[in-house]
């Protein structure tokens, strides 16, 4: 693990405690120990132990990552410049997608606001970064502001490359039988249009997942499940033929689940053509085309669910920040980090965070919260010229829900063993609680991410 | 991954957090209630509890019954998803919460209304 700290004159002054809190006036009105006790560290901000520095922090994007790491940041910080470059205002609750993709969840429910979550004392610079510039320590905007720093936590996300399949575009989603699920609330309303219409309608539905590193790998495979539930529910599933296209061999990284998958699409009539890569899509024709060991092949559908290649932002693929050869160049030139530190492995005083990053697993939102408090611990241990301990085991976790009421909870590391967070819970077995808990308690959870509380 | 006790504090509060203002009204007029309870007794000794606990305690088994009946359907689930001893004590173990926050919120109401009845 890369462990290097950058020359720069902003380092840790000190790491005495800061001298009076709103904590400590509280204690001092006698308030203090029942805010305590109610879960005041919660409450109220601690800068009891934070570390003194002058240091310029910019953390590119707001969105899961970004925002979790600019609130503990800030909570472990006292006297650094931390900027927040984003100009998205809206925050979108994307673990919700599906629900809204499958009719369970109305679009507002996953819409928030990225100024309830951003902390005081926080920049918030209304642009996107255009250019990294990892050699002069410094990112340029899109405004054309040049913003320099000590130390840089990127957090961009990625870019779902509709580009990438001849024929489609987003406009497409909601018409001539199309949907995706990713990207936005928009998209994923008027793939429950199209969902609707097609389990009334019947006729041939195709699924489709990108390859390589996707975020939320489980969406795909919900989708598919939860249409099927669907047209079950409604009677009508003896007029649809489902046909999932997975473009390996493969349904589900995690061995176990894999196996599960491959026992229960058989088992609810949906077929699996493996090795199928969407590359094409006719939408007046209603025909798919993709890419396949023997060749291409031309499917016709009457409802398709796309799910196109993913890769990281322009600005940071094209940046030196990129890994510059390897499987994760290939695949979508994600951000070059330590697996393990989520420390660039070139430039030490880079941290990356969330979807943009290239790790073996983990594009989801459970890997944000394993993965920010290590990148942030790090950093912290950089700038205060100390030994960095914390490390990311590869933990990400999908609730796999597989029919309306119903999921596994599965929660997997690097190594791709069963990690589960609450051991009573099954990883193997479907059940009603895991669908309660992403029904009900994964977006509070989420929430308390984003401020960084867990 | 495991949960901290203040990172489960932490996801309980912003599960609530949408029901906060909600919470406080409630709280407030619990508050009231147990005001009126210490006026309308300040001349006749200690307040007598026990005298709200068997109303308290049907609010709080109606509240808990109401729970294991519709909380699947809160969920737009139903029955036949609950499969197994987790899910099965999840849901009692969520109606037995759900009517001891009834009971202890109907507690004070009760011990109030039988007052005024035996005034």
């Amino acid at each position: 693990m890369s462990n290097r700290t950058p020359n720069t004159p902003r380092n840790a002054e000190s790491e005495r405690p800061e001298s009076t809190s709103r904590r400590d006036l509280l204690k001092l009105l006698g308030v203090g120990s029942v805010a305590a006790a109610a879960g005041g560290s919660i409450l109220l901000p601690s800068t009891a132990h934070a570390v003194k520095t002058r240091a310029r922090i910019v953390i590119a994007g707001s969105g899961a990552a970004g925002l979790a790491a600019a609130n503990r940041l800030s909570r472990a910080l006292d006297g650094a410049t931390i900027t927040v470059i984003d100009r998205r205002k809206e925050h979108i609750y994307q673990p919700g997608l599906t629900l809204v993709a499958t009719g369970v969840w109305r679009p507002g429910k996953v819409v928030d606001a990225n100024r309830r979550y951003m902390p005081s004392g926080v920049e918030w610079l209304d642009a996107m970064v255009a250019e990294f510039d990892p050699e002069a320590n410094r990112v340029i905007t899109d405004a054309g502001q040049t913003i320099p720093y000590d130390y840089l936590l990127v957090a961009t996300g990625l870019k779902v490359d509709f580009g990438a399949i001849q024929g489609m575009s987003p406009d497409l989603i909601g018409r001539e039988g199309i949907g995706c699920v990713y990207d936005n609330p928009d998209h994923a309303e008027r793939t429950w249009q199209m969902i609707d219409r097609y389990v009334n309608q019947g006729g041939t539905g195709l699924f489709t997942r990108g390859p390589g590193g996707i975020k939320c790998a489980g969406a795909p495979l919900k989708v598919t499940m939860l249409t099927e539930d669907l047209a079950t529910r409604r009677g009508r599933r003896s007029d649809l033929e489902m046909i999932y296209n997975s473009p390996s061999g493969g349904l589900f990284s995690q061995p176990d689940m894999d196996r599960f998958l491959r026992e229960e699409f058989p088992s609810r009539d949906i077929a699996i053509n493996w090795h199928h890569r969407l590359v094409g899509i006719e939408p007046e024709l209603r025909r798919a085309t993709f890419a396949t060991p023997d060749g291409q092949a031309r499917l016709d559908y009457d409802f398709i669910h796309v799910v196109p290649p993913m890769r990281a932002p322009d600005a940071l693929a094209n940046s030196a920040l990129a890994w510059q050869s390897g499987p994760f160049a290939d695949d979508g030139d994600w951000m070059e980090v330590d697996q393990h530190s989520m420390q660039h492995q070139r430039f030490p005083n880079v941290f990356g965070a969330g979807d943009c990053v290239g790790t073996p697993i983990g594009k989801t939102a459970a890997s944000v919260k394993a993965q920010v408090p290590v990148a942030v611990d790090n950093m912290i241990a950089a700038i205060a010229e100390r030994e960095s301990t914390s490390t990311y085991d590869g933990y990400t976790s999908c609730p796999l829900i597989t029919r309306l009421g119903r999921g596994i909870l599965v929660e997997f590391d690097y190594a791709l063993n069963m990690v589960p967070s609450f051991p009573f819970i099954s990883p193997y077995s479907e059940h009603w609680v895991p669908w309660v808990m992403k029904d009900r308690m994964l977006l509070p959870a989420y929430n308390a991410m984003l401020r960084g509380r867990i | 991954m495991a949960f901290s006790f203040t990172g489960i504090l932490a996801v309980l509060l912003e599960f609530i957090r949408p029901w906060l203002g909600l919470i406080v009204v409630i709280l407030v007029a619990e508050v009231i209630v147990l005001a009126l309870l210490v006026w309308r007794n300040r001349h006749r000794g200690p307040i007598v509890w026990r005298r709200g606990f068997p109303p308290a305690c049907l609010v709080g088994f109606l509240a808990g019954l109401a729970a294991v009946l519709v909380g699947p359907w809160l969920t737009t689930a139903t029955f036949s998803d609950l499969s197994g001893l987790l899910d099965y004590a999840s849901l009692i173990g969520g109606a037995v919460a759900a009517g001891l926050v009834a009971a202890a919120l109907s507690w004070p109401p009760a011990v109030l209304l039988r007052n005024l009845g035996s005034a």
